[in-house]
């Protein structure tokens, strides 16, 4: 075996990620300070196209919810959302960062050095990944004084028909009227194809980023992803994204071309199905290392691989974008996904993450996993735990199980 | 020479128990200890137990795996095996027409599915969460303030069908006090708890076909434990003869083989991804 195989060897265009982030928030802090620039939150999979054409500085409350349960803060703030009446059973995310805002201090201040997300002007949301945002803008709204608007398409689909297109591109439309309607501005169409040019771009490279790893061994895996999905979910509608991403592949396809895998001497292909732990990032990734297993693929980082904008109606695209995501749609559809996406990784195992605040980005509890155990004759794993909350999961009884499921894996190939 | 022995430690959250084999797999002695607050000396304890059941020296010891939530601990180890894997090759030894195990442990219980072979097809453990486990009974007879061999006893002379409702440990303490304000007789009430465990074990369960086994601590203390696992399921549930060291004996089992012979690699894809 070569010794680039068996030598883990870090991410270049990490250093560059860092930079860009920090770019990010800093120009988000100035938007916000400045009289003449104007903030808008956005929900991860929202019309944030819209926002851009408009010249609104564009910021993710999700991303900030990450990073609270990253940095092991979520068990501190989720009970002062609890205090006020929010279920601290709900989406760990939303009560993080309400509580966060309760607290009056969030680790924005020590990663970037900025006091805290940015004051918004408006927020906008959309109900096509769960309802919960709605709740989350409104809180924020009644806060701040601001507008919340948002869009509800029809959830959970088989398949996406003219019909629900063109619904949800009437929600776009009187969205964009409602902004101009409050802020005086006019939208402008040659801005808003360019933003939706851009952003397609970027979820195009973003896809072929993740396509790398059907290589064996895979350049990057979930634990990479879940860190450079970063600018396709905050910059995407920007230059500074397909930058980025052109950067990553071509370092990946060089991993690729000289067999540096993102887990020394590769055993296991995986498939991860549901958000990440992110308070526990480091010590999964450092346990599937141990174990020689790459988690090569994911539902949950494939999220923002769109499909390609062709040219025509950017809102159409838009549109169809936003329902004909995973997490939108029905039970059968979502199978063939992940059975497609077994068949293209050559994967040995699916773990599926019962996120227990997240019933929407779960699909461990309507018999899928028994489904795909039966159908593919592939081994399956559930492990509850959860994006934030530690509460939720045990860490012994985890690594326990996954130890167990590569025991599993290594009792069918003997 | 001394024929040489091969140790399998469970390093438990209750008990850490030790089983030699000799080379043909057979069990020459097993002894267990408390765990405590030290595995290590816990496992030490357990094996100087076993050597002395089987009238042996430790330098008979060729090989030694280890498992169990304190598995990490066990200074003996030449190999760590998680205890799904090693209650299932234990049970299997004893019974290869079992295709489910029940292991109800301490601190989690288990289901495993095996398939002909005994590889481990499938498995689930309970959730973060006493309920079901070892630990919701200590729980529930310290509320009670019985032995739980007392609760055990009760619950053999149950003959009602009382259900318990709850989920939940700290629930089903409360649930115990309002059946005894409700008047229900002690041994209905103890039964309960032990179909409430079994309930819990029947939802973890994928399939119903196979022979059923039981192992861990809480079937080899309380009888009712089986009775109630063979009511809720509707089968009969094989009880083997060191239910308690099942994983230790299946430990024993996998310390036979030389560390691992690494199976062959498969063929790899050489599928180009994108013209880089």
């Amino acid at each position: 075996m070569p010794e680039a195989a068996v030598k883990r060897v870090e991410i270049k265009s990490a250093e560059r990620l860092r930079a860009l982030m920090r770019d990010y928030f800093l120009d988000l802090d100035a938007a916000a300070a400045s009289d003449e620039r104007r903030v808008a939150w956005c929900t991860s999979v929202g019309p944030c196209e819209i926002l851009s054409a408009f010249g609104f500085a564009t910021y993710f409350p999700e991303n900030h919810g990450a990073l609270l349960g990253a940095r092991r803060l979520s068990h501190e703030l989720i009970p002062r959302a609890a205090g006020i009446g929010y279920c601290p059973e709900s989406c760990s995310y939303m009560n993080s960062d309400i509580g966060c805002a309760l607290s009056g201090r969030s680790p924005l201040r020590d990663v970037y050095g900025i006091e805290g997300p940015p004051k918004p002007d408006l927020l906008v949301y959309s109900t096509n990944q769960c309802r919960e945002v709605q709740d989350w803008f409104e809180f924020f709204g009644r806060r701040e004084g601001v507008p919340s608007l948002g869009i509800r398409p029809p959830r959970h689909l088989g398949e996406v028909t003219p019909e629900h297109v063109a619904l949800v591109r009437r929600e776009l439309v009187d969205l964009i009227g409602q902004i101009e309607g409050r802020f005086g501005l006019v939208l402008d169409s040659d801005r808003l194809e360019e933003a939706v040019r851009l952003s397609s771009r970027a979820s195009a490279l973003w896809g072929e980023v993740l396509a790398t790893a059907r290589a064996r061994p895979a350049p990057l895996t979930f634990w990479d992803g879940a860190v450079h999905m970063a600018p396709v979910v905050l910059m995407r509608g920007s230059r500074a994204a397909i930058d980025y991403y052109e950067t990553l592949l071509s370092e990946m396809c060089q991993r690729v071309t000289s067999g540096a895998g993102a887990v020394p001497r590769e055993r296991w292909r995986i498939y991860w199905e549901g958000m990440p732990i992110w308070p526990r990032l480091r010590e999964l990734s450092e346990k599937f290392q141990s174990l020689r297993a790459s988690v090569v693929a994911s539902t949950y980082c494939n999220s923002w691989a769109f499909a390609p904008y062709a040219g025509g109606d950017p809102l159409e695209w838009m549109a169809r974008t936003s329902i004909e995501i995973f997490i939108n749609r029905d039970e059968v559809t979502k199978q063939a996904f992940l059975v497609d996406m077994v068949r293209r990784f050559e994967i040995d195992g699916v773990i599926f993450h019962n996120a227990r605040t997240c019933p929407n980005n779960t699909n461990s509890r309507f018999g899928m996993p028994q489904r795909l155990r039966e159908g593919l004759e592939l081994p399956v794993l559930v492990i509850d735990g959860d994006l934030s909350d530690l509460r939720f999961f045990s860490t012994a009884q985890t690594m326990t199980n996954l130890e167990a499921f590569v025991e599993q894996l290594e009792g069918g190939a003997r | 020479m001394s024929e040489p022995l091969f140790a399998g430690v469970d390093a438990g959250s209750s008990a850490t128990k030790c089983v030699l084999v000799d080379a043909a797999g057979r069990c020459l002695g097993h002894g267990i200890a408390p765990s405590g607050f030290d595995y290590a000396i816990a496992a030490d304890q357990a094996l100087n137990r076993a050597l002395d059941a089987a009238g042996a020296k430790r330098d008979r010891i060729e090989r030694c795996v280890s498992t169990g939530y304190g598995r990490e601990r066990v200074e003996q180890a030449t190999r760590r095996v998680t205890e799904i894997t090693c209650h299932a090759r234990g049970a299997f030894e004893w019974y290869p027409q079992a295709r489910t195990i029940v292991d109800i442990g301490g601190q989690d219980t288990k289901v495993i599915r095996l398939n002909a072979h005994g590889h481990t097809a499938d498995y689930r453990m309970n959730a973060k969460c006493a309920a079901g486990t070892g630990t919701f009974l200590e729980s529930i007879a310290v509320r009670l303030a019985l032995p739980l061999s007392e609760i055990d006893g009760l619950a053999m002379r149950s003959t009602g069908r009382l259900v318990m409702n709850s989920y939940c440990t700290v629930f089903t303490s409360t649930e115990v006090l309002e059946r005894i304000k409700e008047g229900q007789p002690h041994e209905e009430i103890a039964m309960g708890l032990f179909r409430a465990i079994a309930s819990r074990v029947a939802e973890m369960m994928s399939a119903r076909d196979g022979a059923v086994a039981a192992t861990g601590g809480v079937v080899t203390h309380c009888r009712a434990m089986v009775k109630a696992l063979e009511e809720v399921l509707g089968v009969g549930v094989l009880l083997p003869p060191l239910p308690q060291h099942a994983g230790a004996f299946g430990a024993a089992l996998l310390a036979m083989k030389p560390d691992d012979a690494e199976p062959a690699p498969r063929s790899l894809s050489l599928e180009v991804i994108r013209p880089c």
